[in-house]
């Protein structure tokens, strides 16, 4: 009996070899994710029209590229002494091809070529991303600014825009991270670029001021200050676009306003305000009509993040006893309960997906930031450390994290990815470092 | 009342009102030297204005479906965790400089309790060693794999030749495949058919039988198949299929 099955299987075997299979009948080989995190990148130096053109520049704006792709976690840049094509684009006319086996067997999956001229007053860059595998153009565009403008936000644009050609979601190089620091004495705002590069100041009043929260349009940042009467209050900085100044003027003299969280989709903002004994979170307009209430209560109740549709905010309270992470709609109904383990867990923030809120717990008298789902299932460590690990702010593409950590003694901002990876110091030697939030994409 | 504030609120905010009322002082030094009044406390830092032309962009850049993918994903059921790993750092060693440049990642410490991760990676780096060295790794989701593979879909039994390619060639494939962290342990899954010739050569264009929702993800795994081209030979010339899976092992 079995001697005659094992003839039958020969006889399939063989009526297999024979006739063509077609791969529906044949067993599939699944293949899971190896080492391979990141796309090996060529960037080319960007050819310039006229000859006048400051070499200086041309390299820069290529290494702002190369940092800015680096950055992204997607790409790692092959060094151009490593080209076997040229170092400089030639043309990006369509007519012309590109010898991509001369990119891939350098190992770069990508290729990007571009060039740069002024024209009229203009600054005027054009680049293409190639697929080199596939011998694809993947993106071509063109961007026009003012020829005195900074070159360097453009060309971190641009790397974000590749990043986003081959994974589909945009980089975050060009974005900027608003934080606290008192590395000039006072405790002021302070604006950088997203990997950490030119911090400046966005205010100088020589008080105390805090809790960052960019506008969603990016064009302000509101913050509070005791630089009136010591009481806090909120304003927004905005860097020179615009009047700066204090806002919720129609509230008038309230006893404390703590801080204020900009809604994702609109003008209004979340509010911790303390009339009485207890700080309770409100949602106000920014000129500080339309103020509602949304907990009532004799505890406190702050740290509100929105949802990013704006139709839920998180935040805590103590009401159990212990600070605890809650849940509750915009209009303050349907109040749940989000985080049970600990004593002690603070700081939540939603991602821009919606599918996480970070938050601070105390473990073991120090804070690590944890990642639970809006319906409290999932509930995972993102960042633990012997030292305290504090205020997270999501990056507005959902796949990276800054926050403040007092890992080298004095606090300083970090990035992670939400994987786990790339951890990234973005402050060093000034002061104690704090408080960051991470600003929208560029328009 | 200061007081009662203090004792409840949260861990920043009370650090701000102490900060508060210990620098009160100072304020009040501030604001009698004016200082606090200064309207002009803003830094002015204008923007050129850009202006963007989008020149051409290929079809899989300009799908429009990561949105509906992402409002797909939104409405599925919370995704395995996104591997968070405990990142321990060696105490007051030099982290990383802020230049991407230098994105070196911190070593973690070696944990005895180290989580499926970690563990993971290191039977990858393994079973690359053996791949280099001529062996057949035993895969590290071997147990679900083999599961896969063994039957074919017509129920025929699974020949030793195909078992042994299939080990070579996910080895092979794994080493071409770039998996950005982004769509690591997400629930992506793209199966392509691709023809083979007797040496493994990808004959003509991968063809995608079923599509994970994200065009990017597909794309990068079609760009993985035809890296890896030549393939480990196969058993035999003709069709074969291969499913990659983002979140197996989670």
């Amino acid at each position: 009996m079995r001697r005659a099955r094992g003839f039958a299987q020969l006889v399939l075997l063989l009526l297999a070899g024979v006739s063509r299979v077609a791969a529906e009948d044949r067993p599939s080989v699944v293949i899971d994710p190896g080492q391979a995190r990141n796309y090996g990148v060529a960037v080319q130096r960007f050819a310039t029209a006229s000859a006048a053109a400051n070499p200086g520049r041309v390299d820069a704006f290529r290494e702002q590229i190369v940092r800015g792709l680096e950055f992204s976690s997607v790409f790692r840049s092959i060094d151009p002494k490593a080209f076997l094509g040229p170092e400089t684009t030639v043309s990006i006319d369509d007519s012309d091809s590109v010898l991509c086996g001369d990119w891939r067997s350098i190992g770069a999956d990508a290729l990007v070529e571009g060039t740069l001229r002024t024209d009229a007053g203009q600054f005027i860059v054009e680049f293409r991303a190639w697929d080199t595998t596939r011998c694809s153009m993947l993106l071509r565009k063109r961007y026009a600014q003012p020829a005195q403008a900074d070159v360097a936000p453009l060309a971190r644009r641009i790397a974000d825009d590749i990043v986003a050609a081959f994974i589909g979601v945009r980089g975050v190089s060009a974005t900027e991270i608003a934080f606290v620091s008192t590395r000039g004495g006072s405790q002021e705002i302070f604006v950088m670029n997203a990997d950490g590069s030119n911090a400046r100041a966005a205010t100088a009043n020589r008080s105390i001021n805090t809790f960052p929260n960019w506008s969603p349009s990016g064009e302000s940042i509101l913050y509070t200050s005791y630089r009136y009467a010591n009481r806090p209050l909120l304003f927004v900085s905005t860097r020179g676009r615009g009047k700066p100044g204090r806002v919720l003027a129609k509230l008038g003299n309230r006893a404390g306003i703590y801080r204020g969280v900009f809604a994702p989709t609109g003008p209004r903002l979340a509010l911790v305000m303390s009339e009485g004994e207890a700080a309770e979170i409100f949602s106000v307009n920014l000129d500080g009509g339309n103020l509602k209430r949304l907990t009532n209560n004799r505890v406190i109740d702050v740290s509100p993040s929105w949802s990013p549709d704006a139709s839920r905010i998180a935040f805590v309270s103590d009401r159990s006893g212990s600070p605890q992470v809650y849940v509750m709609n915009a209009d303050g109904s349907d109040q749940r309960r989000l985080t049970f383990q600990g004593s002690y867990n603070t700081n939540p923030a939603w991602s821009p997906d919606g599918r996480w809120i970070v938050y601070e717990t105390r473990l073991e008298g120090q804070f690590d930031l944890w990642l639970i789902d809006p319906t409290g299932s999932t509930n995972v460590p993102l960042v633990s450390h012997p030292r305290n690990d504090e205020a997270p702010t999501w990056a507005p593409n959902g796949r990276k994290l800054a926050f403040s950590s007092t890992r080298r003694g004095r606090a300083d901002i970090y990035v992670i990815d939400l994987s786990g990876d790339n951890l990234l110091r973005l402050t060093e030697n000034a002061g104690s470092n704090t408080n960051p939030s991470w600003g929208p994409f560029p328009r | 009342m200061g007081r009662f504030i203090a004792t409840s609120l949260g861990a920043s905010e009370q650090r701000e009102l102490r900060r508060l009322l210990t620098a009160s002082a100072l304020v009040h030094l501030a604001l009698a030297l004016f200082l606090g009044f200064s309207p002009g406390g803003e830094i002015v830092m204008p923007l050129g204005a850009i202006a963007v032309e989008l020149v051409a962009m290929p079809a899989p850049a300009q799908a429009p479906a990561p949105a509906a993918a992402a409002k797909a994903a939104r409405l599925a059921p919370p995704p395995p965790p996104p591997a968070p790993k405990q990142v321990v750092l060696p105490k007051e060693t030099a982290p990383p400089k802020p230049e991407p440049k230098a994105v070196t990642k911190p070593k973690p410490e070696p944990q005895p309790s180290s989580e499926p991760a970690t563990e993971r990676e290191y039977s990858d780096v393994l079973s690359e060693l053996r791949a280099e060295a001529g062996d057949e790794a035993p895969s590290p989701a071997a147990p679900t794999q083999t599961a896969a593979a063994v039957g074919s879909p017509t129920g025929q039994p699974v020949s030793p030749a195909f078992l042994a390619w299939e080990r070579k060639a996910r080895i092979h494939i794994r080493q071409n495949w770039v998996v950005p962290p982004s769509f690591r342990n997400e629930p992506l899954r793209t199966s392509i058919t691709v023809e083979l010739d007797a040496g493994g050569t990808i004959l003509g264009e991968p063809r995608i039988v079923k599509r994970s929702g994200n065009p990017w993800y597909d794309d990068g795994v079609v760009r993985s198949i035809q890296k890896a081209s030549p393939l480990p030979a196969p058993p035999e010339a003709g069709e074969w299929s291969f499913v990659f899976v983002a979140d197996e092992g989670f």
